[in-house]
């Protein structure tokens, strides 16, 4: 059980203004799960891309099974039996699972000089393997018609079909539901049994002490330490991850609400393949409130959010802002009137990938004052918002505001998104699982903000999966199920139990 | 494809990558012309000298180098005007092809209601440059409207819309604009075109206006897209549709704006070309120039400066081959496949780009065997 099957040895990578990995040696065991944690930007993504062949590093070596190798891309990855899940799925959408699967390297049959890619025999192979470690897919279906957690699955089997031994998991639990959590830790402990070696990089502690065997940290770059996970507390481990001693303790005080921010009624809205997924929805939200809509994944929570920002064509109701009816204006009028939105996806809507942070935080404002004049854009303006909100949301990048937004790690692009909308200053704040990504310091600070802006008397509309956050931030909680709202209810009057009960459409 | 250009975009930024896509389609071409049986240095000087930038061993009477320069720089003119229309479109995330239709449609409208009038040259020239605005802005629009209310992708639009226009204006040159010894449309009136004659120590040459027209709309161009609310909206359209929505940002509109933009750009190469460096149009026929503007704008970076060098560099291929060939003896169509060479290893600036990083990267030891290969796979390409 003790064989050294990977070892990372002395590793440096540079970026532009970054050391991403600061001399860092590992040895990864034959079947264990390992676990990888540090802050956003600490250079978890960078350290395991380097072991997946997808960068080079600048110093150290590598090796796999005691040989060095030198990787130079992904191939050379899986022809040692590395595979990776990351951060972000890279799919193609309108091909069916079984297509993505095989891309890159398509069983071919022979007839005499012709050969075609034989897609009925791959498609049998992946039920098989979809059969053999509880990963539930259709081979035929679309990846476009697919959600998020089966598309993860594509990913696992993508990995498994080319024979995988070594799976790294670049946070494959930061985009699945509680349920869907506990079902991939499940699958890992599965695969782990069947003699695969796991790396996961999470940034949730429970789950590193649920399934993971040892953990390393790193910060900024360099290896703190590697731990056994069953004699390390997590309270430990996030206290060595960000260097100092952590305080998660959120400080919400009391106090009344006062006049009606937000007001919808009887909302309904019928997605693009004309599926109700709103289903005559009321809800109010106070200045000095936070309402919080708990639920499953996909009951119709973003689609509410949707529609309130103006991202979603409503079919009957009505959604006023202070008082004013705002259902039928256009998206940028609702900004104007103080609607702030952290959407739920952060790199299709939240962000332009291949613009600079400078100009991702002014993207809402750009054309006002003082970034605009008379239509002219005022570089300095930008300049100055940018500084001011990396340094005052601690938005770690390389190249400061001049940095491309592609290059940023996942969790500082998150605080990026935070940082613009909360900056605009509006009376109802609209927040799409803000922690999504982020590790457990930038979580308690955004949070702690969470709670200054309701006391500062903005409303504030938090959707979130994650039953914890709810339950640490609302004043005021309503579940939804199958997109209607099921319990509204202060949230002293709930329990934890009482709201998992409502998210399972249970009414008593 | 709006991925693809945007990480091609990173890789020409700079101008080690461009030289290099550059020095790589000399080299091929020189390959190619020596498989002729040729000498590459001859063909490249005469590419040279029938543009106007070395002299030619003998001239005409009346003629001179400046004779050929000034040309060139007429038909320099049309290319930067188109080339910064597929810029336009790219910049918004839409692919123009269309260019040549968007010039043609112009050209015919001003040569019929201002070439074949007996206006004064006051009245012509704007007259001349409003139909090419408008004609070329119009199509367009067409094409980004199609695009963004049916979601009619704009390749189709734009190669439906070529064919249309190339056979209904030779229609109408066939029916009544025709000459009757060339078959081509009758010259426009010298008046109307967009050269003024001139003439040094004998020799005579004209100078196109449009230049002058097309280095100041560089410069308005590149400070739109850096400088300006309008660029931002743009490009951000460009880059990322749902977040440019989601930040209330109209999707629409911007496409249709960028699509005008880029259809008035074409509309001003087409009246350059059609009323400046030549008079006339030949029936059916879309000049090349429209498609070798796509890729002068990827090599240019996809940026207005980039375009104008990647047009002085290309026209000299189009402008020369006509004088190399009739000299050196290639054919002149070897200009057409050098412009593709280009265009293809301007593409790959991406793969160049990691070339050279894995280059830097590899010890000096193993650096000759990894150079090989990477020869033999561009070989390949
Ligand atoms: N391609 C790149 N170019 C430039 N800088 C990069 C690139 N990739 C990563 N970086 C920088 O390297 C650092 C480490 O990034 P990395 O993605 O490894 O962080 P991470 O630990 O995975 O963080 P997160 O938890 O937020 O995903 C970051 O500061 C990031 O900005
Ligand atoms: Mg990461």
């Amino acid at each position: 059980m003790t064989e050294t099957i990977v070892e990372l040895r002395n590793i440096t990578k540079r970026f532009p203004g970054i050391v991403a990995n600061d001399d860092v040696t590992l040895d990864i065991r034959k079947g264990e799960i390992f676990a990888l944690l540090g802050e956003n930007g600490a250079g978890k993504s960078t350290l395991m891309s380097i072991l997946f062949g997808m960068y080079e590093p600048d110093e150290g070596q590598i090796f796999v099974r005691g040989e060095e190798v030198h990787l130079t891309s992904s191939k050379d990855a899986a022809a040692l039996n590395i595979g990776m899940v990351h951060q972000h799925f890279k799919l193609v959408s309108n091909y069916t699972i079984t297509e993505n699967i095989v891309l890159g390297d398509e069983p071919l049959k022979h007839f005499g000089p012709l050969s075609w890619v034989d897609l009925k025999g791959a498609s049998k192979k992946i039920r098989a393997l979809s059969l053999e470690y509880g990963l539930e897919v259709n081979p035929d279906d679309k990846i476009e018609d697919l959600q998020v957690s089966t598309q993860q699955r594509v990913e696992i089997l993508k990995m498994l079909y080319r024979d995988a031994e070594i799976l790294i998991f670049d946070e494959p639990t930061s985009v699945l539901t509680p349920q869907e959590i506990e079902y991939l830790l499940d699958i890992m402990e599965e695969l782990r049994r069947g003699g695969k070696t796991i790396i996961l990089i999470t940034h949730k502690l429970e789950e590193i002490k649920r399934v993971a065997d040892r953990c390393a940290i790193l910060l900024h770059g360099k290896l703190v330490g590697v731990y056994d996970v069953a004699t390390t507390t997590t309270q430990r481990m996030a206290n060595l991850m960000v260097g100092k001693e952590l305080d998660t303790t959120l400080d919400k005080t009391e106090h009344g609400f006062g006049e009606v921010v937000l007001d919808v009624s009887d909302l309904t809205v019928y997605n693009e393949h004309k599926v109700k997924v709103v289903d005559n929805v009321s809800l109010r939200v106070r200045q000095g409130e936070i309402l919080a809509i708990a639920g499953v994944s996909g009951n119709g929570q973003v689609d509410i959010a949707d529609a309130i920002a103006g991202l979603q064509h409503i079919s009957a109701g009505s959604i006023s802002l202070k008082g004013e009816e705002i259902s039928r204006l256009s998206i940028k009028e609702r900004i104007a009137r103080g609607i702030s939105y952290i959407p739920e996806d952060r790199q299709k809507d939240g962000l332009v990938m291949d613009l600079t942070l400078r100009d991702n935080l002014a993207i809402k404002t750009f054309d006002r004052e003082p970034f605009a004049k008379k239509g002219v854009l005022q570089p300095e303006a930008f300049e100055q918002q940018a500084t001011d909100l990396i340094e005052r949301y601690d938005i770690r990048s390389g190249q400061g505001s001049q940095t491309m937004t592609r290059s940023m790690s996942g969790g500082n692009q998150q605080k990026a998104i935070i940082a613009r909308e909360v900056e605009l200053d509006s009376d109802l704040l609209i927040f799409v699982q803000p922690t999504r990504g982020l590790d457990v310091g930038a979580i308690a600070n955004i949070h702690q903000q969470i709670l200054e802006q309701r006391d500062k008397g903005k409303a504030v509309l938090l959707v979130s999966l994650e039953l914890d956050e709810v339950l640490a931030l609302a004043d005021t909680i309503c579940v939804a199920f199958r997109g209607q709202i099921l319990k509204t209810d202060s949230a002293k009057n709930l329990s934890k139990e009482e709201v998992g009960q409502y998210m399972m459409g249970v009414t008593q | 494809m709006k991925k693809f250009i945007t990480r091609v975009r990173s890789a020409l930024s700079g101008l080690l990558v461009p030289s290099i896509s550059i020095a790589l389609t000399l080299i091929v071409a020189s390959v190619i012309v020596l498989l002729l049986g040729k000498n590459p240095l001859e063909v490249f000087l005469g590419f040279l000298r029938g543009s106007g930038l070395v002299f030619k061993p003998r001239y005409a009477g009346g003629q001179g180098i400046l004779t050929d320069f000034f040309s060139y720089l007429s038909i320099l003119t049309p290319m930067i005007f188109a080339s910064l229309g597929v810029m336009m479109g790219l910049r918004a995330g839409l692919f123009n092809i269309g260019v040549a239709g968007q010039m043609l449609l112009p050209g015919f409208l001003a040569s019929v209601f201002v070439g074949y009038s007996d206006l004064p040259t006051y009245l012509a020239w704007p007259l001349v440059i409003i139909i090419g605005l408008v004609a070329g802005g119009a199509m367009g629009a067409l094409i980004g409207f199609l695009k963004h209310r049916f979601n009619i992708h704009e390749v189709v639009t734009s190669i439906m819309l070529n064919y249309i226009i190339s056979y209904v204006t030779a229609f109408f040159i066939n029916t009544y604009f025709a000459d009757p010894v060339t078959r081509n449309s009758r010259p426009v009136s010298e008046a109307s075109r967009l050269l003024i004659p001139g003439q040094a120590g004998g020799v005579r040459f004209d100078l196109p206006v449009g230049l002058v027209v097309a280095l100041l709309v560089i410069f308005v161009m590149r400070f739109l897209l850096d400088r300006t609310t309008v660029g931002f909206r743009i490009n951000a359209v460009g880059l990322n549709k749902d977040c440019a929505r989601y930040a209330g940002i109209n999707v629409g509109n911007n496409v249709v704006l960028a699509m005008a933009m880029s259809g008035m750009l074409a509309g001003l190469a087409g009246i350059t070309y059609y009323l400046g460096f030549a008079n006339n149009m030949v029936p059916k026929e879309l000049v090349s120039l429209g498609y070798d503007s796509i890729a002068v704008a990827v090599l240019g970076n996809v940026a207005p400066v980039g375009c104008l060098f990647a047009s002085i560099l290309v026209t000299i291929f189009q402008k020369g081959s006509v004088y190399m060939s009739s000299n050196v003896g290639v054919p002149k169509d070897i200009a057409s496949v050098i412009i593709g060479i280009l265009l293809m290893f301007s593409a790959s600036g991406l793969y160049i780009e990691e070339t050279l990083q894995r280059l830097k990267r590899t010890p000096r030891s193993k650096r000759g065997a990894k150079t090989d290969t990477d020869k033999a796979e561009e070989e390949r390409v």
